[in-house]
């Protein structure tokens, strides 16, 4: 595709992704700024803010029903964390103009209602209105403690915790519960600051053209700002390997038990690729060591993968088995590290590895949210890398650079959720 | 073979539907500037297909839960699984069961022929045996157990539960720990002979493909098959609901609920026409635009959680309200009042507008995706529709036609279901 990044202004790069395979166009506006637990909460309330109402459009009615008009347009918010980065996200979709039905320029009108979002909102003075604070934040609260009705999500989530105990990437993303609930009209103020004169921020257009002048639009917003935005975005930095393994398990009222075995690696931004198919071989497709043996073989779970954190360089490794069967699927899943370090795996299994993550790959260019994502999870590098860049490193990588990927893997964190009836406490 | 062309000159689309002698309904449209492929192989075989009879034998009523036992086994062939054979070939592949229909499927960006051999061929070689079996109960108990937890699952069925006294899409559709212990392999073979033969089959394929040549593959791959009569044995099913309240406690931090008005069908399923009049009617009165939706917001009744559905298959139609709220029973009594209000104020025709344009746009978007044609075309062979129809349905559709539907909310055919906290 040969997308390059364009500098709009200070901080602020522009990418537009050429492709008019789709009916739609997908305006993404993605600010980075750096995950520190005093700010996170209001980082992470702010867009949800900010996408509720306007100085335009002083409700969330007013604002859907403009949204419906322009056919549907999705607009969508999203906050993560890359590596110790805080990723917050606002996106919009929209039909491509020969669908309408009257002539209008629906994609101009969804990108200039997406940017007076973000720099005209529904201020109150210095601070927003406590209505809008209050309603988002009821929401936001509910959003959190709703975390644990999905068991598997929040086994993730504790690990995660555990892992990263004391450091940037072991906030959750969302801040925690008490300083969500903490949050006033000047927390929100300063947030929304922090983000138009701090932030790094990646304006990503895919679809078949460039709205006329976006670029130079988006630079007039800025022009007034004064902007010191966050440089360190790049930065890699990993989980050191642990001297002993920590073992948490929580009780609650399950009829499954949840295990996730956190492991640190010796990844860092450049070798990803390797750590993805070192990954995928261990415990991702159906092809992988942990699907044929600890679910095929064993019959002990539905469901047991292995996934990498690139942006961290760790592997977590989930899996939901009956309390009694805990202690056989762990050891089975260490089993399978060692075959993997030891190189017991077929060239087979090594070629299904890498033909699967290339094919998935390759379907990213027919995807416009998997595009999205794509360039906006890859601000490590300084050019940008295509899917199919990656497609031609990962298909150099040799079979003995898996084994030493795999050799590097340590495991540094065991959990497990387990009923409160169960016999095995740890 | 009978070919069809069907053709949308706004989208600059087009499809072919092809009937094979022995009644097998192909799918396919053509997307060559995309990079991969979408292909699905299905039956009209879901987990409501619990009791029936094949060329005018005896009934016969197998465990609940055995279409989807029967999906997991069938990737095991004679000659080795289906899941290894894809992994020379780098696909992805995957199957669900849901209450009326099981697929098959994969999606590939190269290497499309071989695939869809390898799904021609695996799906029309059952293969089962006593110990297959019994390693399968392993896995798919745990796949139960993991539902079991899931608050959001365990909402709707129970609502279910509420709503239909004979009516098999109240049992989940894995079935239960028990049940799909009495399954044996004799059953498998039973129930293969009966729902997978090619009259009751499809295949939907999206992607960069050559409709003639995967016309030909398949016809020369699918496997000679004797006519057959399948039976579904009809369920006596009350109007009437079987209570209007229940509720379960689960490990969840704020109550779930869903709301369900059971709707008494005239025909077997919904039309496509009326289906999109009720998905407008739902977006008008609860959608995120309307009076409704901001009241409840304010009044700190639900949250972005909030979802409808019209929830339809084969023999059974229900409007869905779901989400979390700390107060379900206030949620219940607000969509009953808004209810009323509609009845009483009718709605303003610019909101109406408004969802029609969002629902012309979203049906659009539909098309940007092989994945999600694919979906469209499994709707329209079950149902038997032309996907294109939905564009032309909602432009020429009134506000007057979709206010009509709002009879299926009778309020005493309501049922609330809710999942609250365990008590400490």
């Amino acid at each position: 595709m040969g997308a390059k990044l364009v500098n709009i202004t200070n901080g602020v790069d522009g990418v537009f992704i050429e492709n008019s395979r789709f009916n739609t166009t997908i305006i993404s506006f993605n600010c980075y700024l750096p995950i520190k637990k005093s700010d996170i909460a209001s980082n992470a309330l702010l867009p949800y803010i900010l996408t509720s109402c306007s100085e335009e459009y002083e409700n969330f009615t007013l604002l859907n029903r403009r949204f419906n008009m322009l056919y549907g347009a999705d607009l969508e918010v999203s906050v993560d964390k890359t590596g110790d980065t805080q990723h917050i996200k606002f996106s919009v979709s929209v039909i491509n103009d020969r669908f309408a039905f009257d002539g209008s320029s629906i994609v101009l009108d969804a990108t200039n209602l997406i940017l007076s979002l973000i720099f005209k909102p529904r201020l109150n003075g210095k601070s927003f209105y406590d209505e809008d604070i209050n309603r988002e934040k009821r929401k936001m609260v509910e959003n959190i403690l709703g975390e644990i009705n999905e068991k598997r999500l929040y086994a993730k989530n504790r690990i995660i915790a555990e892992m990263y105990k004391g450091l940037p990437y072991g906030i959750s993303k969302y801040g925690e519960l008490d300083d969500v609930e903490k949050l006033d009209g000047s927390d929100l103020y300063s947030a929304w600051q922090r983000l138009l004169l701090n932030s790094y921020v990646r304006v990503q257009v895919i679809g078949d053209v460039l709205p006329k002048d976006f670029f130079d639009t988006v630079a007039q917003r800025f022009a007034d700002i004064p902007r010191n935005p966050y440089t360190d975005y790049k930065a890699f930095s990993t989980l050191e390997p642990s001297d002993t393994v920590h073992y948490v398990t929580d009780k609650m009222n399950v009829s499954q038990g949840k295990l996730v075995l956190g492991f640190t690696s010796e990844t860092n931004g450049v070798n990803c690729y390797k750590f993805n198919v070192m990954t995928d071989i261990f415990g991702g497709g159906p092809y992988s060591k942990l699907f044929e043996n600890v679910r095929e073989k064993m019959s002990l779970c539905y469901y047991c993968s292995a996934s990498p954190a690139v942006t961290k360089g760790h592997l977590l490794v989930e899996s939901g088995v009956e309390f009694d069967n805990m202690e056989r699927a762990e050891k089975e899943i260490l089993n399978q590290l060692i075959a993997v370090q030891n190189g017991d795996f077929d060239d087979t299994t090594f070629e299904a590895s890498i033909k699967s993550i290339c094919g998935s790959l390759k379907s990213c260019n027919d995807s416009l949210g998997s595009l999205d994502s794509w360039y906006a999870t890859r601000i490590f590098t300084d050019e940008l890398v295509s899917p199919d860049d990656a497609i031609e490193e990962i298909s150099k990588i040799t079979k003995q650079q898996v084994i030493d990927t795999a050799r590097g893997i340590k495991l540094h964190t065991v959990y497990k959720l387990i009923g409160e009836g169960s016999a095995r406490d740890e | 073979m009978n070919k069809k062309l069907f053709k949308c000159e706004l989208l600059n689309e087009e499809y072919t539907v092809t009937t094979l002698r022995n009644g097998l309904k192909i799918y396919i449209m053509e997307k060559q500037n995309f990079d991969s492929v979408y292909a699905v192989f299905g039956t009209k075989y879901g987990s409501i297909d619990n009791c029936f009879s094949l060329n005018n034998g005896e009934y016969i009523e197998v465990p609940n839960g055995i279409a989807h036992f029967l999906e997991h086994k069938l990737f095991e062939s004679e000659d080795g699984d289906a899941f290894a054979k894809y992994s020379k070939t780098g696909a992805y592949a995957n199957a669900f069961t849901s209450f009326d229909k099981t697929c098959y499927l994969f999606s590939c960006s190269s290497l499309f022929e071989e695939n869809l051999d390898i799904l021609l061929n695996f799906v029309q070689s059952p293969y089962f045996t006593e110990q297959t079996v019994r390693k399968e109960q392993g896995i798919i108990g745990q796949e139960i157990r993991m539902y079991d937890d899931s608050p959001g699952w365990c909402v709707l069925f129970n609502a279910l539960e509420a709503m239909y006294h004979n009516h098999p899409v109240k049992v989940d559709i894995a079935g239960t720990v028990e049940s799909i212990a009495e399954i044996d392999d004799n059953l498998l073979y039973e129930c293969y002979k009966t729902f997978y033969n090619p009259a009751n089959m499809f295949i939907c394929i999206a992607g960069k493909v050559d409709t003639d040549k995967v016309l030909d593959k398949i016809s020369s791959a699918i496997k000679p098959c004797d006519k057959i009569q399948i039976n579904r044995k009809k369920v006596d099913e009350p109007a009437s609901v079987v209570t209007n309240y229940v509720e379960k406690q689960l490990e969840v931090a704020l109550p779930l609920f869903c709301v369900g008005y059971k709707q008494q069908l005239k025909t077997e399923e919904p039309s496509l026409r009326d289906s999109i009049a009720v998905n407008l009617l739902l977006k008008l009165i609860f959608g995120e635009s309307s009076h409704f939706y901001k009241r409840l917001t304010d009044m700190g009744l639900i949250n972005d959680e909030f979802e409808t559905e019209y929830f339809t298959g084969r023999g059974f139609a229900a409007i869905l309200l779901e989400g979390e709220s700390y107060e379900p029973k206030k949620v219940a009594e607000e969509i009953k009042k808004e209810i009323y209000s509609v009845l009483k104020n009718g709605i303003d025709a610019e909101l109406f507008e408004a969802i029609k344009r969002d629902s012309f746009g979203d049906t659009i978007k539909r098309y940007n995706s092989v994945n999600n044609i694919a979906m469209m075309f499994i709707d329209a062979a079950v149902s038997n529709y032309n996907i294109f129809d939905e564009i032309e349905i909602l432009r020429e559709i009134t506000l007057e036609e979709v206010l009509k539907h709002i009879e299926i909310f009778d309020e005493n055919k309501a049922v609330l279901s809710v999942i609250s906290p365990k008590e400490k």
